[in-house]
């Protein structure tokens, strides 16, 4: 993932500041400038927060417009952690190089996957003992199947029976429809194998309808999208947070619109039952505080399973949230993205696609994408799926603009068929290989007395290090995160993610073995103090 | 699909039953399209899922996909017909919600499938007014999704496209620049097995510049193709997910919302739908004319004095105009900049202190030999390169635009760094990068067998459609590069209007042809048609019999026509000379 470091104020997003210079509504801006001087150090009770991207921004350019400025500054401003990272990755030539452990990326199953998606390409990556073993999966599968998971030519002698004439057909096709203009709403042939598979993967009631599904280049486009057609400039979301902090620009880039977050707690209390819960008492607070300073919400945002805290809503939950926002007339977009990288069988997940009755099927639209739960972040597809046919086409216009290869599409169609190969071989694999890198962190952060958030789902484990900080402060917070950095470990700090405590952190815990232990080695080091001292300003 | 003629019946008579009421005749109207519509859903919906029996994958697709024409020539239908009814309805011509709203209302009821078609109505009767209403979409959203509609060629034509043998009945389009001439060298070299490859790298989160190794091919691809004194340099490279993505990115970057570029008209239309959809930028059109004059040695010829005074006239209506779009060569021109011409709008950039965006997407098009094209790239040095920024892309060179790909070559590295802001949401596969970069890559094949094809099947195409319209007496444009020639149908139009140029080319669509209209591309003269020759010669004969079957049934009206003006001016001795369409009926 990409985290989206905030200028070294200390606010995350309470204080709008100046909102002019993006056009906002100005019945919004001015009233909120009165009111944006709470900083949640000095108000820790504050309950919701107005976003707003501007307020962090300063600089100003000859070249562009006073929005284009304000768009370079992501650029900037996110490239920090991922910049330093790029340059000094860890491999095998370059061992003291970064371990990024804040990436929220699965790199576990690179293996299966080059198979599946470019059989005959070379293996990127080692299989771990135990997806060694698990590969006798494989002998047991028919024919077809095989032809699906087939051989990597040059380097599996495992399973070179298999021909390998045959397994190219199958994702290298090139037709010439798949070369020219696209239906804009993404291939038929992909929609509908969509269609089927949500249905299936997401236990719909009934099947899901392929002119329901709009296919693009991933959900960042889809947030994008659904921003523009479903608000003005300058009206709102709400959003839980701690939440996936890239999308504070997904909607404001294009969109221009804000997030109003939904603040939750560390802390157990009254009818919650863990911690971070969304309660529907929380949502109301955030919706009225934001009306009352003139920001309209349009929607709601709800992750699930959630990021970072890999939390899974109950369908009693998810029925109360669309309920509450069937009351007042909320679009529900649902990010189901992780949907099937809920390893611990024990947690129930549920999609908004399974439930029976939709309280506002008009307004509750789902995405998915194939980035984490195929581990394919770099493949670009995303979909949505909602029954309001206005947003659908709303959307499908602005696919000129996000949309992705006939030829990718075809091979995602492919991929998302085989269902043998993702029931047989890739889940349990995936989801082995997940639970033992997730037990093996989990228990190293036991060892070190370090409390922590994650209930089995997603790729990341949300920390406690609260007791690190010498202050409850963000800047504490980020020389912590610089403390890492230096000694060679990339994690994501809260902020990044609008979490209102200081001290927290997302671990990803989706990398090879070897990588990982030496992550947590660097973690452990910098913990227990025998860190290096930050070496200079510049870091 | 089979049977359409009984489709309404069932639903039709159960509704008639129930709604012969007190309503009025419109909402019965409008139920049984509504119910139409349904029975036409179901009916899809059925032959789908019984298809879904079947195993052999390839042909279930071809199936689908002409369940899919149907539906989508059926729901167009439907979508005109309630658009007729609801402007009656209200009886306000001016309200106008885009056709899509119908749509939902279908759905609003409950939405789930199981809805009957009479619940859905029930709801419907209820509020009659407001279903013509989305409550779902903020006005920006309604303004986008009637630009779906709008276009008859995403709709209509890609339901019902001509083909030789299946459908000899559907739609030939010379109108969108989507060109075939050379799918089959494409489709050949993308099959090659080089092109299966995949790494770690490949499947995780990018660069969202593009990847490092396809930026560093592009800069190398440009520098060669552009013939830039100095190799180009990678960081100035951005890639995105096509060239309309670099339009509307760079329209959002260098221009505040209201903000303007200028651009010269006839210009495609497609800088006006990536300005305006998300950047809300207007286009401040530099009209430029037909007709030779002192000031422009050849047809609408752009000179400095044009610009200053369309810049002068933007200035005067209060709009800030942030840049100037150039496209070279220009569609639907064909014109090709000579190097001075380059440099001269250049300067005026520099002069007036705007951006200069050049879009050089039909680079290597240019077939005639004769004609020397001349990169922006290849100037030795430019007025103002910081405010100078390329655009190219696969789309029209290669002739595959669905693979989505548009790179930008700025030096100016707040603009990169802006632009690439948006990466994340201009994404390209790594797989297609990968792909990308090995087409690019393989000069061998790009010069010694992609081009020289290519490049004489244009030829040969131009030579056969230039032949014919000159055998029609159809005067037009075209200097020896791109895919088209501008066509010049004034003598058909009477009057010459906007209003006659469009009656035509709804005489086009009747006869199963798309032809875009000037005003389209904002020419400012009525008449002028544009045609695409980037065909294969069998559809391109076909369309070419089509074509003159059409100015034959125009000239008879315009004679007609003529005839009747005649008759009732009796008086009148000033008889209007015959038009060439006469002549032609004759031939």
């Amino acid at each position: 993932m990409f985290i989206l470091p905030q200028k070294d104020s200390g606010t995350p997003t309470t204080s709008p500041g100046s909102v002019s210079t993006q056009g906002l509504h100005s019945n919004h801006g001015d009233g909120l400038e009165r009111e944006g001087s709470g900083k949640p150090d000095q108000k820790p009770l504050k309950l919701y927060g107005v976003g707003d991207p501007t307020a962090m921004f300063s600089s100003d350019s000859p070249y562009l417009s006073s929005r284009g400025s304000i768009i370079k500054w992501f650029w900037d401003s996110a490239e920090e952690g991922y910049r330093t990272y790029h340059m000094d990755e860890y491999e095998d030539e370059n061992p003291s190089g970064i371990i990024n452990l804040g990436t929220s990326e699965n790199k576990l199953c690179f293996d299966l996957l080059s198979r599946r998606v470019s059989p005959g390409a070379p293996l990127g990556g080692i299989p771990s003992c135990k997806g060694l073993s698990s590969l006798g999966f494989l002998g047991t599968l028919a024919p077809e199947s095989l032809l699906l998971a087939s051989a990597s030519v040059r380097s599996s002698a495992l399973l070179s029976p298999v021909c390998p004439q045959l397994s190219q057909s199958d994702m290298l096709r090139v037709e010439p429809s798949l070369l020219q203009y696209p239906d804009w709403r993404g291939h038929l042939f992909l929609r509908e194998e969509v269609a089927r598979f949500l249905s299936f993967y997401c236990r719909s009631p009934a099947p899901l309808k392929p002119e329901n599904v709009v296919v693009l280049n991933g959900c960042a486009s889809l947030f994008s999208a659904l921003a523009t057609v479903l608000c003005e400039v300058g009206e709102a979301f709400l959003i839980p947070a701690p939440y996936y902090g890239a999308i504070t620009q997904h909607v404001y880039l294009y969109g221009n619109v804000r997030l109003v977050c939904v603040y939750l707690d560390s802390e157990v209390t009254g009818l919650e039952t863990r911690p971070f819960q969304l309660t529907v008492e929380k949502l109301e607070m955030a919706l009225e505080g934001a009306n009352s300073e003139g920001v309209k919400v349009k929607g709601l945002i709800l992750i699930n399973p959630q990021n970072p805290l890999g939390d899974v809503y109950s369908p009693g939950e998810l029925q109360e949230y669309l309920k509450f926002a069937k009351r007042h007339e909320l679009h529900v977009m649902v990010d189901e993205v992780y949907m099937l990288s809920v390893f611990e069988e024990s947690v129930g997940y549920h999609s908004v696609l399974s439930l029976e009755r939709l309280p506002d099927p008009q307004r509750t639209h789902v995405m998915w994408a194939t980035s984490k739960d195929f581990g394919m972040s770099g493949l670009r597809f995303g979909t949505l799926y909602t029954e309001n046919q206005d947003v659908a086409t709303a959307v499908s216009s602005l696919c000129r603009y996000h949309g992705l290869s006939g030829l990718v599409q075809y091979q995602m169609a492919q991929l998302l068929r085989d269902r043998d190969w993702i029931n047989q071989v890739y889940l349990p694999e995936n989801h082995a290989r997940l639970k033992a890198a997730h037990t093996y962190v989990s228990e190293e952060l036991r060892a070190l007395g370090i409390p922590f958030v994650s209930r089995g789902a997603g790729f990341f484990i949300w920390v406690d290090l609260r007791k690190y900080l010498p202050a409850a402060t963000f800047e504490e917070e980020k020389l912590l995160w610089r403390r890492f950095l230096d000694n060679k470990v990339l994690l994501s700090f809260g902020q990044a993610f609008e979490c209102k405590e200081p001290g927290w952190f997302r671990l990803v815990f989706s990398d090879k073995t070897h990588r990982l232990r030496l992550g947590m080695q660097r973690v452990r080091r910098v913990l227990e103090g025998k860190s290096q001292e930050p070496r200079g300003p510049h870091r | 699909m089979s049977g359409p003629s009984d489709m309404p019946s069932m639903p039709y008579g159960q509704m008639r039953d129930q709604a012969l009421g007190n309503r009025s005749i419109h909402t019965q109207l409008m139920e049984m399209v509504l119910s139409l519509r349904q029975t036409v859903e179901d009916n899809i919906t059925q032959l789908m899922t019984r298809h879904q029996q079947q195993e052999l994958a390839l042909e279930k697709q071809r199936h689908n996909q002409a369940v899919r024409d149907q539906e989508a020539f059926l729901g167009h239908l439907m979508f005109q017909m309630l658009h007729y009814l609801q402007s009656g309805a209200t009886g306000d011509q001016s309200f106008q919600p885009p056709d899509t709203s119908m749509d939902s209302r279908v759905n609003v009821g409950g939405g789930q499938q199981a809805q009957s078609s009479r619940q859905i109505l029930v709801y419907q009767r209820s509020d009659f007014e407001d279903t013509l209403i989305s409550y779902d979409l903020s006005n920006r959203g309604i303004d986008i999704s009637a630009l779906y509609h709008s276009s008859f060629q995403d709709y209509t034509y890609q339901g019902n496209k001509y083909h030789k043998d299946e459908n000899t009945l559907g739609y030939i389009n010379l109108g969108t620049s989507e060109k075939k001439i050379c799918i089959d060298l494409l489709a050949e070299r993308l099959s090659r097995t080089d092109m299966l490859y995949i790494d770690e790298d490949l499947l995780q989160y990018p660069d969202w510049r593009g990847q490092p190794f396809l930026r560093k091919e592009v800069a190398r691809f440009l520098t060669s193709d552009c013939k830039a004194p100095a190799r180009l340099d990678p960081e100035n490279v951005v890639v995105l997910n096509g060239c309309s993505s670099v339009f509307s990115t760079l329209a959002m970057v260098l221009c505040d919302p209201g903000e303007a570029f200028l651009v010269p008209t006839p210009s495609h239309g497609g800088f006006i739908l990536s300005t305006h959809l998300y950047a809300k930028v207007e286009l401040v059109p530099v009209h430029l004319e037909s007709q030779v004059t002192e000031a422009s040695a050849y047809p609408f010829q752009l000179t400095v004095d044009k610009l200053e005074q369309a810049l002068l006239r933007a200035k005067i209506e209060g709009k800030k105009v942030r840049g100037l779009v150039l496209s070279s060569h220009q569609n639907p021109l064909g014109d090709i900049y000579s190097q001075d011409s380059v440099m001269e709008y250049q300067e005026f950039g520099k002069k007036y202190n705007v951006h200069v965006i050049i879009d050089e997407f039909y680079m290597l098009s240019v077939f005639d030999e004769a004609i020397p094209f001349h990169s922006v790239l290849s100037l030795e040095s430019l007025p103002d390169p910081n405010k100078t920024h390329v655009t190219w892309g696969t789309s029209k060179d290669f002739g595959i635009s669905g693979f989505r790909f548009g790179t930008l070559y700025t030096r100016n590295r707040e603009v990169a760094s802006a632009v690439s802001s948006f990466g994340y949401l201009h994404s390209i596969s790594g797989v297609t990068q990968y792909k990308l970069c090995q087409l690019l890559q393989d000069r061998e094949w790009v010069d010694n067998v992609y081009l020289p094809i290519y490049r004489f099947r244009l030829q040969e195409a131009h030579g056969y459609i230039t032949d014919k319209l000159k055998v029609l007496k159809v005067p037009f444009l075209n200097r020896g590069s791109g895919l088209y020639v501008w066509i010049n149908l004034k003598q058909y139009l009477d009057p010459c209007t906007f209003e006659e140029e469009l009656l035509l080319h709804c005489r086009f669509l009747d006869n199963k042809m798309i032809l875009s209209r000037g005003k389209t591309f904002m020419c400012k003269e009525p008449g002028w048609f544009c045609l695409i020759f980037a065909a294969r010669p069998l559809l391109l004969r076909s369309a070419i019999q089509w074509f003159h079957q059409v100015l034959v049934e125009q000239g008879q009206d315009w004679g007609v026509k003529q005839l009747e003006d005649a008759k009732k001016e009796e008086a009148s001795t000033s008889q209007p000379a015959a038009p060439a369409s006469l002549t032609l009926r004759k031939s």
